[in-house]
């Protein structure tokens, strides 16, 4: 601002001159000098509220806008919440070949605790201890006072632990839902579920992951979202499995055995309706695998799957199968069974001594070493080879669980013609069960190859040819003669016309050589065996039947009488009609007649 | 010595004040008070007794506060207010050492028959003290270092004590409340700069303190600030009270659930639904017409303070218009925005919604101050 002087003497005077006031005129100079002043700092202050006033209106348009915004989203809950619930029920059920329930989910509450946030961390530990007897106080009220800030109390709680949890009343202890896995049958079909446990774990939900079995082979599948909930449907009958092993489990008490494993399967499909391993375990409370002592002996052990014996003369059939089927010889042909049979530094003998010569069929039904070695020398060990190849009795099973690939057959590591007849009657060559149930299907279905498989599937199409239909029908033939007149005679249901092989092999001494009084007692059996329906292994691991003057061990004894026990009571439930016997055909002519 | 009060005969005097009153901002307040009887009633359940009442009884005994202070000549209020200032800082001084300890923070003092709030008081008596000190201040003065430097000091010792309790919300009103009188006031532009400048430093100095010992806010502070920048990481946590916010709002949509069918609030999904979150409940019921309206109310209350103080020649009454409608602002705005999820929660009331005595009483008298600003102006 330009300063006026206020009393430049010629303007005093030249307004005196016009007859002024200049007293006037000075005071209305400061007034406008004030209002200048004041005008420009009202400008300035104008000015500033202007900016203020900007800045709110911004302010209240970026609150509506965002007021906007909000009401025009459709509400969602968070998104951490929502991934919560979609981990909650995402295990698919296991059902048996009836749908009927094997393994489900059930909704249970995890509890932890927040330390930071307890009131009263003394009192909680206490009463924590009270509800939970394996808890420890002291542990507690360490851990509630520490500088932790999170842990885990227990895993799973049932509702009334939770009520009780609830009416300690601290803030502290939280509760997380989880799903957690269920098998409402307990211990049945135990080493075919095999267990689920929990792997990544959130206070919202907790993985469920298939630690054996089924559960680990198709965890993956399960876990997929994209099957809507669909369960996995077993070969598994519930009801059967229950008979199974219920009276595998008296048998092996009765013979003493320390083990037992049973396999029921559909002859045609290769089906496993029934798989039984004693001793079990509750999948539920699946224990820890032992640190010591034979795993093989552990309850967690599948001896049906991963168990490998040598499984004696129920390999019998498979050489004489074969030497039928090349027409090396037929059921009359008789072969020489002098006792002992010298070969080279090793001697071969008999249960005891069945004169000179036997016919195929009575080296069968009487069990004979010698004559079994004699007509696989006839097949030479190439072919002996090939056939056992094709059974699929030096590979793995293909069976969907996890354990299969670890029953792996145990095979002679070259193999001279000794070797040639010691396989053929089941010594020198490791297999487990469900190899021999597979393998005793294919031959005796008709002779076409049979894959064992544990999920219910529609009829598949018959597998390649393995021998011929004739030598399929004669094959059962010979083995009804087994239990008719032979070492199986304990096996006999009436009205079911089964067949079947025992098998009795002394257990190897991990010193060396073989133990006397330990062995493996197989009855391998297929029942009807005028029209083939279920093939069934039972194996006892080191029988003893004491009613005798002196314990009774050989297959006949003892895995024959369980089995028999065992067909007498499923096969009705399996839907099989008592049938009378329709007489022998193939023109074979017992030897005996 | 202020303009007015040369210009005393033209100010209108005894009853006839009543003919004077900014009667626009009475309805508005009233209404928007109205509002809050509304919500209230509606998150009780259908229950008058038990929010509702109360509040309504309070707003009328503010109400009638806000004549008297109004017709009380403004230049007495302008002589009072460094006492005010000095009562409200003697008192947050009582509440450091002898108050009442609730919810985690030490805000309260125990009257017998109410319970207060010094912080709240600061709020208005800071503005009061400011405008008086830019009254007072030779204009040629006011952006000189040491005058910038006297008001700053003035701000921040409330302050530090506010922030002691520990409450940041009211921390921050009164430190910008007391910014914007001294903006309005003309202070340089370069002062704001540097403050500004200075605090984003502060806070990155503050996030990078986290987890050390010398760690400069509290836990649930830092996690309000996490939640804040990301309310989805813990919907059940910390973030359990904005993301359950958005979804009222968001479940309200254009037109609203309908008076009482709000389930958000109603079912107990929200906490703090009667007080600090009740704008959620309103949202929901009411939609997006219904927020925006009360938004608009709010907007036309600070519009009308805005134009008061333009038309309000006397600058200790123009400065104190202004510092309280910009108070008010903050009051609303950092409610509005830490509902929606736009700023961190720090616990700041809806203002004359939310139930609660204290920020009620002390609003309505700050508007009493702007009536009386309004009445008393010079003509």
């Amino acid at each position: 601002m330009i300063r006026t002087p206020l009393r430049p003497l010629a303007r005093i005077l030249s307004a005196r001159d016009r007859g002024e006031n200049p007293d006037a005129i000075e005071r209305e100079n400061l007034r406008l000098r004030h209002e200048a002043m004041r005008d420009k700092s009202r400008q300035r202050a104008e000015g500033r509220l202007l900016v203020m006033g900007l800045l709110f209106f911004s302010a209240f348009t970026v609150v509506g806008a965002r007021m906007g915004l909000l009401a025009a989203t459709d509400p969602v809950e968070p998104r951490a919440a929502a991934s919560g619930a979609s981990i909650l029920a995402q295990r698919a059920d296991i059902v048996d070949r009836e749908g009927r329930i094997l393994a489900t989910n059930l909704v249970t509450h995890s509890l932890y605790a927040q330390p930071q946030s307890m009131v009263e961390p003394e009192r909680a530990a206490v009463e924590l201890a009270a509800i939970f007897p394996d808890l420890d106080a002291e542990d507690l009220k360490e851990d509630f006072t520490g500088s932790r800030k999170f842990l885990w109390i227990k895993k799973k709680i049932s509702p009334e632990q939770m009520q009780a949890v609830h009416d300690i009343g601290d803030p502290g202890l939280l509760f997380g839902p989880r799903e957690m896995r269920i098998y409402p049958n307990g211990a049945l079909a135990a080493h075919v579920l095999g267990g689920a446990s929990f792997g990544r774990e959130g206070v919202h939900s907790a993985e469920v992951i298939g630690t054996a079995g089924v559960e680990k082979t198709f965890d993956g599948w399960l876990r997929d979202p994209g099957n809507g909930g669909q369960p996995l449907q077993l070969s598994i009958d519930l009801g059967i499995q229950a008979t199974v092993e219920e009276v595998l489990y008296g048998g092996m008490k009765l013979m003493n055995a320390k083990g037992a494993t049973a396999i029921l399967m559909d002859i045609h499909s290769g089906e496993v309706v029934a798989m039984a391993s004693l001793p079990d375990f509750d999948p539920n409370t699946r224990p820890q695998p032992a640190l010591k002592g034979d795993p093989s002996d552990s309850p967690l052990f599948n001896r049906a799957v991963q168990g490998v014996y040598e499984l004696g003369s129920t390999f019998k059939i498979f050489a004489i199968a074969q030497a039928m089927d090349l027409d090396l010889v037929n059921p009359e042909t008789h072969i020489a069974t002098k006792s002992p049979m010298i070969w080279g530094k090793h001697r071969i003998r008999d249960f005891k001594d069945y004169g000179a010569e036997l016919s195929v069929t009575d080296i069968i039904v009487k069990s004979s070493n010698i004559g079994t070695a004699r007509v696989a020398l006839m097949l030479g060990a190439e072919r002996q080879k090939a056939f056992l190849g094709t059974l699929g009795l030096l590979e793995p099973t293909a069976i969907e669980m996890v354990e299969a690939p670890t029953g792996k057959p145990i095979l002679p590591r070259n193999w001279p013609e000794i070797t040639t007849m010691t396989v053929s009657y089941g010594h020198g060559l490791s297999a487990s069960p469900l190899h021999l149930a597979a393998a005793y299907a294919s031959v005796l279905n008709g002779g076409t190859k049979v894959t064992p498989t544990i999920l219910k599937s529609p009829m598949p199409a018959p597998g390649p040819r393995v021998v011929s239909e004739e030598t399929s029908s004669i094959l059962r033939s010979m083995l009804r003669a087994v239990v008719t007149r032979g070492t199986a005679s304990f096996g006999e249901v009436p009205g079911y016309a089964v067949g079947g092989k025992t098998g009795s092999a002394d257990k190897p001494n991990p010193q060396g050589g073989y133990y006397k009084d330990r062995l493996i007692a197989t009855f391998a059996s297929v029942f009807p065996s005028h029209d083939p329906k279920y093939v069934m292994i039972i194996t006892l691991d080191e029988p003893s039947e004491n009613s005798g003057s002196e314990p009774r061990r050989t297959a006949g004894w003892t895995a024959v009488p369980v089995g028999a026990e065992i067909i007498r009571r499923v096969a009705p439930m399996l839907g099989l009609r008592p049938e009378v016997e329709p007489p022998a055909q193939h023109g074979i002519t017992l030897v005996r007649n | 010595m202020s303009y007015l009060e040369y210009n005393v005969k033209t100010v209108p005097t005894g009853i006839r004040k009543v003919l004077y009153v900014n009667w626009p901002l009475v309805l508005l307040l009233t209404a928007v008070a109205s509002a809050g009887f509304v919500m209230l009633y509606s998150v009780a359940g259908g229950n008058l007794d038990r929010w509702a009442e109360p509040q309504m009884k309070r707003f009328g005994v503010g109400l009638a506060l806000m004549f008297i202070v109004g017709f009380v000549p403004i230049w007495f209020w302008r002589n009072m207010a460094a006492l005010a200032y000095l009562i409200s800082l003697v008192l947050l001084l009582v509440v450091e050492f002898f108050g009442h300890v609730g919810m985690g923070a030490q805000r309260w003092i125990n009257l017998g028959f109410m319970m207060l709030q010094p912080s709240e008081l600061m709020k208005i008596s800071i503005v009061m003290l400011l405008a008086a000190y830019y009254d007072w201040l030779d204009v040629k003065k006011v952006s000189r270092p040491l005058w910038v430097l006297m008001p700053a000091v003035l701000i921040l010792l409330p302050v530090g004590l506010v922030l002691t309790q520990p409450d940041l919300g009211t921390a921050i009103q009164v430190s910008l409340g007391g910014a914007i009188v001294m903006f309005a006031a003309g202070v340089s532009w370069i002062y704001f700069g540097v403050v500004i400048a200075a605090g984003v430093g502060l806070v990155a100095v503050v996030l990078s303190s986290r987890g050390t010992p010398w760690q400069l806010l509290h836990d649930y502070q830092f996690r309000r600030i996490d939640t804040f920048l990301d309310p989805s990481a813990d919907p059940l946590g910390a973030g359990y009270h904005i993301s359950q916010a958005k979804i009222a709002l968001g479940s309200g949509g254009w037109g609203g659930k309908g008076f009482m069918q709000g389930t958000q609030s109603r079912l107990n999904f929200l906490p703090e639904k009667h007080t600090d979150f009740i704008f959620t409940t309103l949202a929901e019921e009411f939609g997006f017409v219904g927020a925006f309206s009360l938004l608009l109310l709010y907007v036309l209350i600070v519009g009308f303070c805005l134009i008061s103080a333009i038309n309000n020649k006397d600058r200790f009454a123009a400065l104190l218009t202004i510092g309280i409608a910009g108070t008010f602002f903050l009051f609303f705005s950092v409610n509005m925005l830490m509902v929606m999820g736009l700023a961190p929660v720090v616990g700041v009331p809806l203002p004359l919604v939310s139930y609660g005595g204290s920020a009620m009483m002390v609003l309505l008298v700050a508007f009493g101050l702007v009536q009386s600003a309004h009445i008393h102006r010079p003509r």
